[in-house]
């Protein structure tokens, strides 16, 4: 297996306009992705695991340190990254087609081509027959389906989801985590998910990397080697559990 | 950072440096190489010159354009004071009590399609042309504008907000002065705005009809005389004042609607 | 959702058709007390005299000869300040060099009135057309104009963002998305200038004109006839209103994305 994601010594810091007051929120983050896994980024609160994913995809750069994937050094957003966001933002004058074609109309693949694959990953997102809903008329757990069917259809290197499924219900969390799985299962990516939650964690991950609260660093990284699909009640999945939130705790 | 400042700093030059070439353009074609017909548009000096010049004169239109000013300001005021104290009320009795809303809102509907100008004729005809009627014509464009902001800013209220002070026990007016105003206090400012901008406007249509002086009276006037220059001066008076009565309000807006939004 | 909307609302009929009955009762009472002769018409004659203009000429023409004339101005206005202040629009609000340029203008001329546009556009184009093309032209473009920059400078930066991701370059950013983005605020502009430049051409038809509603009502206060003036009043309402149920009805249509339009 190679290595395709690399993220050596990021630190950020946060300052305001006039330089007063300044919050460092990274410090020192270092893992590495590998081709086809799937890495949950789990933390406790609210600090630096968005703008960990904002610094991977570009859209903010870091104090200290690089990003590098496929070894070339990541310097702003671009398509070889799809970011899965947590408040969706689909485009709402888009239809959920529309959506899902736009990265490749964008870079001006034909239309043919285009129709193809975008029905391809609505399928595969089991949204058939709502090609042309509009996202105002779609449900959350729908909408997101499109946001994972759009970053797929952007053919990235890696995919960055921001805490996905943080804005459902609970009943819809968990049929959308099986979803997830169903749907890497069928086309294999690297993922780098963002989580605080233990139990989502445990349940998709290969492997978890856990981290501090602000500023957050990597605690400890955790290889889950539990065969899919997992049992919330399985002993071993309540005794990795245990373990991780232990292991939070006490560094708080 | 310091980019950054440095950009704002080329745009705030080009600004004024592109102000200050199309004012000399304008100034070497109408008053060094005359290039319209005469005085259609006349020079930046002439204009300075007409205005300082009607600052101490009264002809034409018989009275300076302080004079203009203050006769156009007493109406305003007076039509928009009434307007906004008959409005306010109404609107409000419309979007909280459901008869009144259900009775009146056809009407209503109907009456705001028809811009507030349009009952000129019809006020002259009652009232003449005098302080009384003008007031009359301001104050049926302020209210229509007054009534329709404050209406929807009440209807948008949270009505979980509206439950919850229910909750607590709070009477139905306590909930409308408590909860449904200071919501609707955004949109009321937005109406207040907005209707000043109809009374403004409304005062130059009237005394461009039907008057003996204001500021819409002297710039029909000095197109009468084909005085370009006069009816530019008007029009930038007018521009001006109306850009500060705006200031006026969004002043005591920033002062009321704090922390909001 | 489409079914909800197309049901009929009976009740809110009911209280429409009776609110309506009763400011005509209250009109006709009102007519006909004697202090009030001659100054407020009866409602009866003002209906009767409304479908008699429908065959019989007020001045030239019949009153759909008026309402074409009216009409043809507003179109005419319209049509081109909707295209030139879209695209001035677009320039203040997307391009900082634009902005520079025509923001100081757009300043000065957006506080004037559009009604004190009248003298100086009979100064410059006559009484014919052209002045009133053109007053209702300046009124309706900065109101366009307005709407526009305000859509730009609101449009969510995180889409941008989100554009980025998917490869969008900056220079595909102003159709791709900066646009799309600004449609609802630009279809608001649209709307609101359309009301304006209706109340314009009343004006501008009322200080010099021989043709065209704002006329009518002019030349019923100049005859004593109050019947042709409210007749006058009630045809600019309907009209107004038929403008404003068309641009929502349009708007519902181009705009199904929007949570306004749902």
């Amino acid at each position: 297996m190679s290595k395709i994601l690399e993220i050596n010594n990021i630190s950020k810091t946060f300052t305001n306009d006039d330089a007063t007051n300044s919050k460092e929120v990274l410090t020192n983050v270092t893992f590495s992705v590998e081709e086809n896994e799937m890495v949950v980024v789990f933390g406790p609160g609210q600090c630096g695991k968005t703008t960990l994913l904002n610094i991977i995809a570009g859209l903010e750069k870091p104090t200290t340190g690089d990003v590098k994937i496929n070894c070339k050094e990541v310097t702003a957003p671009g398509p070889d990254r799809a970011v899965v966001f947590q408040n969706i933002m689909l485009f709402p004058w888009l239809t959920a087609y529309q959506n899902v074609e736009y990265s490749m109309k964008i870079r001006n693949f034909d239309k043919a081509e285009r129709a193809k694959e975008a029905m391809k990953y609505l399928d595969l997102v089991g949204l058939n027959g709502f090609e042309q809903s509009y996202p105002v008329k779609l449900s959350g757990g729908m909408k997101q389906r499109v946001g994972i069917a759009r970053a797929y259809c952007t053919k990235p290197d890696v995919m960055l989801m921001d805490e996905p499924f943080g804005a459902l219900d609970a009943q819809t969390r968990y049929l959308m985590q099986d979803e997830l799985l169903r749907i890497s299962n069928t086309e294999k990516r690297t993922v780098v998910f963002i989580t605080n939650n233990i139990e989502e964690a445990l349940y998709v991950a290969d492997r978890i990397i856990v981290m501090t609260d602000c500023p957050s660093t990597v605690m400890e990284e955790v290889i889950i080697d539990m065969p899919h699909p997992r049992e919330r009640t399985d002993q071993k999945f309540l005794q990795l559990r245990k373990e991780i939130s232990a292991m939070v705790n006490r560094r708080r | 950072m310091k980019k950054i400042k440095v950009n704002k700093n080329k745009y705030t030059v080009i600004m004024v440096v592109n102000i200050m070439v199309v004012i000399f353009i304008w100034y070497l074609l109408s008053d060094v190489f005359k290039v319209f017909r005469n005085g259609m548009l006349p020079g930046p000096v002439d204009i300075v010159k007409t205005f300082i010049y009607k600052l101490t004169n009264t002809a034409p239109g018989g009275n300076t354009l302080g004079g203009h000013i203050a006769a156009s300001m007493i109406v305003v005021v007076t039509g928009y004071i009434i307007g906004v104290g008959v409005g306010l009320p109404v609107g409000i009795l419309m979007a909280w009590y459901k008869p009144i809303d259900y009775l009146v809102r056809p009407v209503f509907d109907f009456l705001r399609c028809i811009p507030g100008l349009a009952w000129i004729p019809v006020i002259t005809v009652w009232l003449g042309i005098d302080l009384k009627a003008k007031a009359m014509i301001i104050f049926i464009s302020v209210f229509v504008g007054i009534v329709v902001n404050v209406y929807s800013g009440i209807k948008q209220t949270d009505e979980v907000k509206i439950w919850v002070a229910q909750i607590f026990g709070a009477s139905r007016w306590e909930v409308l002065k408590r909860v449904a105003l200071p919501s609707a206090l955004p949109y009321i400012f937005t109406g207040l705005k907005v209707s000043l901008g109809m009374a403004w406007l409304g005062i130059i249509a009237a005394e461009l009809l039907a008057a003996q002086s204001g500021l819409g009276y002297m710039i029909m006037v000095a197109r009468n005389f084909g005085r370009a220059d006069l009816v530019i001066v008007g029009m930038l008076t007018i521009g001006l004042i109306g850009a500060f009565l705006t200031w006026i309000i969004e002043l005591i807006e920033k002062k009321f609607v704090k922390g909001r939004r | 959702m489409a079914i909800k909307i197309k049901k009929i609302n009976f009740s809110k009929i009911f209280w429409g058709v009776l609110s309506i009955f009763l400011v005509f009762v209250i009109w006709y009472i009102g007519s006909q007390k004697p202090s009030m002769k001659g100054l407020l018409p009866n409602p009866i004659d003002v209906i009767k005299y409304i479908f008699w203009s429908n065959s019989n000429k007020i001045g030239k023409v019949n009153i759909w000869g008026h309402i074409y004339w009216s009409m043809t101005r507003v179109i005419t206005g319209y049509v081109l300040a909707c295209i030139v202040g879209i695209v001035l629009g677009f320039l203040t609000g997307w391009s900082k060099l634009g902005s520079a340029i025509i923001k100081p203008f757009y300043m000065v001329l957006r506080s004037i009135p559009s009604i004190a546009w009248i003298p100086l556009a009979i100064l410059w184009f006559g009484i014919g057309e052209q002045s009133k093309y053109f007053i209702i032209f300046i009124s309706t473009m900065l109101i366009v104009m307005t709407n526009v920059i305000d859509g730009v400078k609101d449009v969510d930066r995180d889409y941008l963002g989100v554009a980025r991701m998917l490869g969008t370059s900056e220079r595909k950013m102003f159709w791709n998305i900066v646009l799309p983005c600004a449609v609802p605020q630009i279809f608001n502009g649209l709307q609101v200038g359309l009301g304006a430049a209706w109340a314009t051409v009343i004006a501008a038809e009322m200080v010099r004109s021989s043709k065209g509603v704002g006329w009518i009502i002019l030349m019923g206060q100049t005859a004593m006839n109050m019947t042709q003036v409210f007749a006058g009043i009630i045809i600019i309402g309907l009209i107004g209103l038929t403008l404003a149920l068309l641009m929502r009805g349009l708007e519902a249509k181009l705009c199904a994305w929007n949570v306004r339009g749902k």
